[in-house]
């Protein structure tokens, strides 16, 4: 327990007036305190409503595993989630998928660039998260790269009542499979007419704000897990393939690579796809990164960070220590 | 241990939150953080945790046992109490949490107890969330890729681990969850004090405490849902127990 105790830090940021309760995943070298010394950081979005533990705590071992492998790590709560301050939007979906978070992000990413001497940061967004790391990514400076778990790429508008039962019918009833098939043929159909363009639900400016990111060259690598009835990275009959599309768009400058993640869920929460967003992150990191983040030294010692207690934050977030005689902070 | 104490000054009580266990830590975190806020506006210094292997504390989930996260409520209900011994102590337990900080109250901790959606033992709070995973597997799979439930519970009575919501539950956590069940005299709403002479109370939750409790769903539109009713409620309920004012005076 102590060890990792050594590897981790509360630490806080106050963003565009809000404070923003976070860990630090220390790199493996760095267990000192001494600083993550003009390395490349990566930060993690969750994909919601979530805590920044992410569902099965997927994101506390990402983090560590990418720390260990020299990448300071940055999870925080999103205003009004977690532990942070603020409050959650009445709509929330619509306030992300407008980039409602992106102002905010952008200028935590500025502070931790700064107070850790980093290079850049990468984005790790899951899902709504990735969503929210596209339009963060699209304006700041300090942004050098993504990784999208899961990303979508339409505005989500709710399901009504009926829908969903249909939706409930056809998982449990064979007749009901056999009429969402003929449903899902009438919207392939209906793609083909409309010459492969987005559907009118699709969320445009996220499209623009990847055009944008694709065509500079950022290096992106986005990462699916099997879906319903769909392919590998292909969505099911009938879906566009948003992915498909962006590529296409992206040009020859591109640095985009996607992968399918075999044998998990939209969560990649379990252990098989764990370790595949390990995997995979880590050799794209060091593929696009690694004369950056390599060997580094510890000539650059930047002040001892001692947040977790800002003069705003009346919450202390804090570790303690057990041992069987009591507590001890 | 990760913890966050809602800190006040000159506290009229202290109540330490045992909150939900694993993956429903993570539906509930919201609204748990607001009743923790609430509490501490109503000046009630309240601490809250994430048990050893889950969430920000360290430690190997599936290494730890209801034991290990008893010796946690123990341990971290001696501390919030020596900041303060004159300010009472309540427990106050939201589902599997319940039954921890049941357990920690028979021995003779805390001054008052608040029971949220107690289930009557661990392997039902257990069997609920496991019932879920399998619900969620079988909307992803069709026909004959759909395993019974009984697979499921066989591989764990068979001392196997189970992946469940990326937590690895072991053979014998689920074992141990018959035995775990909630003391004598606190299965039931027990409003009037019972054998042990300190206030207890208990409160069930239904589909409306919905993200509190995990309900067959968790969506977005039930994110910002108002508790505002439960938590002064329940508020009032500790400043009677108690007989303290919560906005500090003598009651």
């Amino acid at each position: 327990m102590k060890a990792a105790i050594e590897t981790r830090e509360l630490i806080s940021v106050d963003a565009a007036g809000c404070c923003l309760r976070g860990t630090y995943h220390r790199c493996g070298d760095d267990s000192q305190g001494s600083g993550a010394g003009n390395r490349t950081g990566v930060l993690f979005l969750n994909h919601g409503f979530l805590p920044r533990a992410a569902p099965g705590d997927s994101a506390v071992y990402w983090a560590d595993a990418l720390a260990q492998s020299g990448y300071p790590c940055f999870r925080f709560d999103l205003p009004g989630f977690g532990d942070s301050d603020g409050n959650v939007p009445a709509q929330l979906l619509d306030f992300i998928n407008a980039g409602g978070y992106g102002s905010i992000l952008s200028a935590a990413i500025k502070q931790l660039v700064e107070r850790f001497h980093l290079s850049g940061i990468v984005i790790l967004g899951h899902c709504a998260g990735a969503v929210t790391a596209l339009f963060t990514a699209a304006s700041s400076k300090d942004c050098t790269g993504l990784v999208l778990t899961d990303p979508y790429f339409f505005l989500p508008s709710e399901r009504t009542r009926i829908r969903e039962e249909l939706s409930r019918w056809s998982s449990w009833s064979r007749i009901g499979a056999m009429v969402s098939n003929i449903y899902y043929c009438l919207k392939y159909i209906r793609l083909l007419v409309r010459r492969n363009r987005p559907p009118r639900n699709a969320n445009l400016a996220l499209l623009r704000c990847w055009n944008q990111l694709a065509s500079s060259g950022m290096p992106m690598l986005v990462m699916k897990a099997p879906s319903l009835k769909s392919h590998g990275i292909k969505p099911r009959m009938g879906e566009f393939d948003y992915l498909g599309y962006l590529e296409g768009l992206s040009g020859r400058g591109s640095r985009v690579v996607i992968k399918f993640v075999e044998g998990t869920d939209h969560s990649f929460a379990g252990a098989v796809g764990r370790a595949a967003i390990r995997q995979h992150t880590e050799q794209w990191l060091n593929a696009s990164f690694g004369t950056e983040s390599g060997d580094r030294g510890l000539e650059s010692c930047p002040a001892p960070v001692r947040s977790g207690r800002s003069d705003r934050c009346a919450e202390v977030p804090q570790v303690l220590h057990l041992n069987p005689s009591g507590i001890s902070r | 241990m990760y913890t966050v104490l809602h800190g006040v000054p000159n506290p009229v009580a202290r109540v330490l939150l045992v909150g939900p266990f694993a993956s429903e830590r993570h539906h509930s975190y919201i609204p748990w953080v607001r009743w923790a806020r609430y509490l501490a506006a109503k000046g009630m210094e309240c601490l809250r945790y994430d048990y050893r292997g889950i969430g920000e504390s360290t430690g190997v989930f599936e290494e730890m046992s209801f034991d290990n996260w008893i010796e946690d409520v123990g341990l971290l209900a001696g501390w919030l109490k020596s900041r303060s011994p004159e300010a009472p102590l309540v427990l106050h337990g939201l589902e599997l949490g319940a039954l921890l900080a049941a357990k920690v109250f028979e021995t003779g901790v805390g001054d008052g107890l608040l029971l949220w959606a107690p289930p009557a033992s661990a392997n039902q709070a257990l069997r609920m969330m496991l019932l879920r995973r399998i619900s969620m597997d079988h909307a992803f799979k069709f026909g004959d890729e759909r395993k019974p439930a009984s697979d499921y519970l066989r591989q764990l009575e068979n001392g196997h681990f189970l992946e469940v919501d990326g937590y690895q539950w072991s053979g014998k956590l689920w074992r141990d969850s018959f035995k775990f069940q909630m003391p004598a005299g606190m299965e039931h709403d027990s409003n009037a004090a019972p054998a042990c002479r300190r206030p207890i109370r208990t409160v069930k939750l239904d589909k409306h405490a919905v993200p509190l409790i995990k309900g067959s769903s968790v969506g977005f539109e039930a994110i910002n849902r108002d508790f505002s009713e439960l938590f002064a409620d329940n508020v009032q309920w500790i400043a009677q127990a108690l007989a303290i004012d919560p906005t500090g005076r003598p009651w």
